[in-house]
């Protein structure tokens, strides 16, 4: 069984990643870039050579490839030269005006050394853009000369700077400042919780692993996923951040700051002082008296829900609703086969099977808004959990139904089995035999689905909270390919195939707890 | 025990239990089976449910009307783009303003166009696109499923393959490839095709195996029954059912995910007239504009309803036990 996992789980790793190969080839390669300036103000108010510099920016900032400009290489070697008056030097002048001239560039030792830096290189070109001038010799708008040398990326070197940045763990040497002499990690005791954390010196986050009132408890910065880094949709953020970060509003409450803990001192601050960070600058009078070391950079807390646990606590209760309801209706309906409440369960399926979800969410809310006075839109309630019920019910019902359909056809398929004669034939009443009997054989392929449905919430639902504007992950994928957020792209296939990885294992291991005559491994059981 | 029940028999005069009926050369040449025929079989059993005729017809009419209606009416969503008192109006409002007509008999939508004319324009549009990506993902996925549920070889690559891409969330490999390739129609038939056999053959695949392994597949293998008789005689039959419900599943299931794709903004262009764009457009003025929203959403969902009810009482039809 422990080799059977291994190898599934290493099986599962290499799926997984051949999984994001694919798709980084499909993003970076497949879609033309051009696009990523459909809907660019700046790039059309550039124009000539500006707009082709602009151009590379961008790809470099959504990671098609990453380039050098020649001035960057200049100043670079004067800084190295001269030190901070570098563009008051002549020989600095002298070479990034070189380039302007298209006939003599290639004369300047500067140019020189830049083609031999840079042309060596494998997959690295430099590209010479020619000044643009009107007629008469003068400059067009945007019209300077340019040099610069472009490295393309492949989609594997691609992928192995994904998999390197992928897990990163905090330790002691990762702030670089000669001031720090004291470096440790260690257990202290939390003012904030009152109970203990592991408080870290020289590491980036000051508490790497801390309690705290809101759920689940117990939070670490000590290991650090990046799933990748957003770059339209939300401005330069990580997409760990985004999907955790509280969305509700800065919430001030009575605190102290490090250096009142002790004295009776209180001061209405909304700082959540266990996200503090190295400040690496110099630190101001203010943060001097408020702060005992360096770790004085702080996000705020919030009230609220982040969008990923918005997105969780909807499915999660529609998913249990799911279950308490669709199971006993589906072994109802299918006890009173061809009878009226069979007739009135299959009517119900057939509805939620054949209406586009689209519409029966919108037949649904018209209903719903209409009749009780329920929230429709998310950010309309007015009190916050009232915002939930519609759309958690609206995203039971047709789960609801699926449940009801699948029971209702397992048990039927059940009914004529010899055990279930046999059980007659003992004289076990009706009740019995289906709630013991039939029932606990038709759930067990149904119980396979039930890790799969409860973790895939965390992906969202995307018409429903489409509907409703509800602020969850479901529209991330979505939104992101509209915008040709390629990192979010990588990110959310990242997290959905790990889920769905994950949860179909999960699923295989709780079949097999719950009927022993499933062998997961190859020894053992009838499987062939 | 049964020395005691031979001693009773011995005492019984043997001629008295059989008697001669000689040998009748006609008799024993008839069958007393009534004759079976699979095809007569299925019609027998779908026609003897009566709701199947009503079923049948409506589904003639929606084609019928789906496909020879857009050829006489031309549907143009922006002919009275330019004129704002054409916006939004509703069936009363439509007909006092232009008269009495087919046209105008369910109201306008926000471009001025004609709500009437627009859902049978877009119903051929969703019923051509299910049709086609239901005959061409059906052929593939049953051909490749049969050969990877009957070879033990084949099931091993294909099993690799599968794993990963269904990994491969749906939704991204489809929007890419119609970011690549464009929005038509065509296009839009190659995004749901590419990948869509696969689910289909994986199904078709456990289906097969099971029957395969059954004992009386077995027995016939032993017996040496040549391969294509196998598949024939033993598979086929089985398989038939499952087939017609795939399909009832899966014809729907196209509406649906067009409906689904072209709401979120990665589905067919907006110069092609579909179900899911009258929806996605009328989404924002159902509560206002009524009129705009239900008559996409109800032809939806009678073809859907209809595609599905037929498919299912197909498949019970096609199932050989039902023929008793």
């Amino acid at each position: 069984m422990k080799k059977y996992m291994l190898k599934r789980i290493l099986f599962s790793i290499f799926s997984l990643l051949v999984v994001v190969m694919v798709v980084m080839f499909l993003v970076y390669t497949c879609i033309h870039r051009d696009v990523i300036f459909q809907t660019d103000d700046m790039w059309n108010k550039k124009s000539n050579n500006e707009r082709t510099i602009y151009e590379y920016n961008q790809y470099q900032k959504y990671g098609y490839c990453t380039y050098v400009d020649y001035a960057m290489f200049v100043k670079n070697k004067y800084v190295e030269k001269v030190g901070e008056g570098y563009d008051k030097d002549d020989g600095y002048k002298a070479d990034i005006q070189a380039i302007q001239d298209p006939e003599t560039y290639m004369e300047n030792e500067t140019v020189k050394e830049f083609y031999e830096e840079y042309s060596s290189k494998s997959g690295c070109e430099v590209k010479y853009y020619e000044p643009v001038r009107y007629n008469n010799g003068r400059l067009q708008k945007g019209g300077k000369a340019y040099l610069i040398a472009v490295t393309e990326r492949n989609v594997f070197f691609r992928l192995w700077d994904y998999i390197k940045n992928f897990f990163s763990v905090e330790t002691t040497d990762m702030v670089q400042d000669e001031e720090l002499t004291d470096r440790y990690v260690r257990f202290e005791k939390d003012p904030y919780s009152g109970l203990f954390a592991i408080v870290g010196s020289g590491t980036h986050h000051k508490y790497l692993l801390y309690f705290d009132g809101r759920f689940p408890f117990i939070h670490q910065n000590w290991i650090h996923i990046n799933l990748g880094t957003s770059y339209t949709t939300y401005r330069d953020q990580e997409i760990t951040t985004v999907i955790n970060n509280p969305t509700g509003d800065i919430k001030a409450t009575l605190q102290q700051y490090p250096t009142m803990i002790g004295t009776d001192q209180y001061e209405e601050t909304a700082i959540d002082f266990h996200s503090l960070t190295y400040n690496t600058g110099t630190l101001s009078e203010d943060e001097l008296a408020k702060f005992p070391d360096k770790y004085t950079v702080y996000s705020y807390n919030r009230g609220g829900l982040s969008i990923i646990e918005n997105s969780f606590v909807i499915g999660l209760i529609a998913t249990i609703l799911q279950y308490i309801i669709g199971l006993p209706l589906g072994i109802l309906i299918a006890r009173k086969k061809d009878g009226l409440a069979d007739k009135i369960g299959n009517a119900y399926i057939i509805f939620i099977m054949s209406v586009p979800s689209l519409a029966y969410i919108f037949m649904f809310a018209a209903l719903m808004t209409k009749a009780f006075g329920l929230p429709y839109k998310f950010a309309n309630a007015e009190v916050k959990w009232m915002a939930y019920i519609l759309p958690t019910i609206s995203l039971a019902l047709p789960s609801i139904g699926s449940t009801m359909k699948w029971m209702r056809r397992y048990m039927i398929d059940q009914m004529n089995s010899d055990y279930v004669k046999f059980a007659r034939a003992e004289g076990l009443s009706e009740r019995e035999i289906y709630r013991i009997h039939i029932s606990r054989n038709a759930l067990i392929p149904l119980v396979h689905g039930i890790p799969g449905n409860i973790i895939l919430c965390l992906t969202g639902a995307i018409i429903t909270e489409r509907v409703y504007s509800v602020p969850g992950v479901g529209n991330l994928l979505t939104t992101a390919l509209n915008a040709h957020d390629n990192g979010v792209i990588v990110a959310c296939t990242v997290f959905y195939t790990s889920l769905s990885i994950l949860s179909i294992i999960l699923g295989d291991v709780l079949l097999a707890k719950y009927d022993p005559r499933i062998s997961l491994s190859d020894e053992g059981g009838g499987g062939r | 025990m049964n020395n005691e029940i031979i001693k009773e028999n011995e005492t019984v005069n043997e001629d008295s239990l059989f008697r001669i009926v000689g040998n009748d050369a006609v008799a024993s040449e008839k069958i007393i089976a009534p004759r079976y025929s699979y095809s007569r079989s299925v019609l027998r059993v779908f026609f003897r449910k009566k709701s199947n005729y009503f079923l049948i017809s409506l589904f003639l009419i929606v084609m019928l009307t789906a496909f020879i209606i857009p050829s006489f009416c031309h549907y143009d969503e922006y002919e009275n783009v330019t004129d704002a008192s054409s916006f939004n109006l509703s069936p009363a409002a439509a007909i006092a303003k232009y008269g009495f007509s087919f046209k105008y008999l369910l109201g306008t939508g926000s471009t001025g166009n004609s709500i009437s004319y627009g859902i049978f324009a877009s119903a051929r549009t969703s019923l051509s696109l299910a049709i086609i990506c239901a005959a061409i993902n059906m052929t593939v996925g049953i051909i490749v499923g049969a050969i990877w549920g009957y070879s033990k070889k084949f099931d091993q690559i294909m099993i690799v393959i599968y794993n990963i891409i269904a990994n491969v969330p749906y939704l991204l490999l489809i929007s890419v490839l119609v970011y690549i390739i464009g929005s038509g129609f065509w296009p839009f038939v190659f995004a749901l095709t590419i990948t869509g056999w696969l689910s289909i053959a994986y199904f078709f695949r456990t289906q097969v195996m099971i029957i395969r392994d059954r004992e009386y597949s077995l027995a016939s293998k032993c017996l040496g029954t040549p391969i294509n008789r196998i598949v024939t005689k033993n598979l086929l039959p089985f398989l038939v059912s499952v087939i017609v419900t795939i399909l009832a599943t899966e014809l729907p299931s196209y509406i649906s995910s067009e409906v689904f794709l072209t709401y979120i903004g990665i589905g067919l262009s907006a110069n092609i007239p579909s179900l899911g764009r009258m929806i996605s457009v009328a989404q924002t003025a159902f509560m206002t504009y009524p009129w705009t929203f239900w008559p996409p959403v109800s032809i939806s969902a009678i073809i859907t309803i209809v595609l599905y009810l037929l498919g299912q009482n197909l498949a019970d039809a096609t199932d050989p036990r039902t023929h008793m």
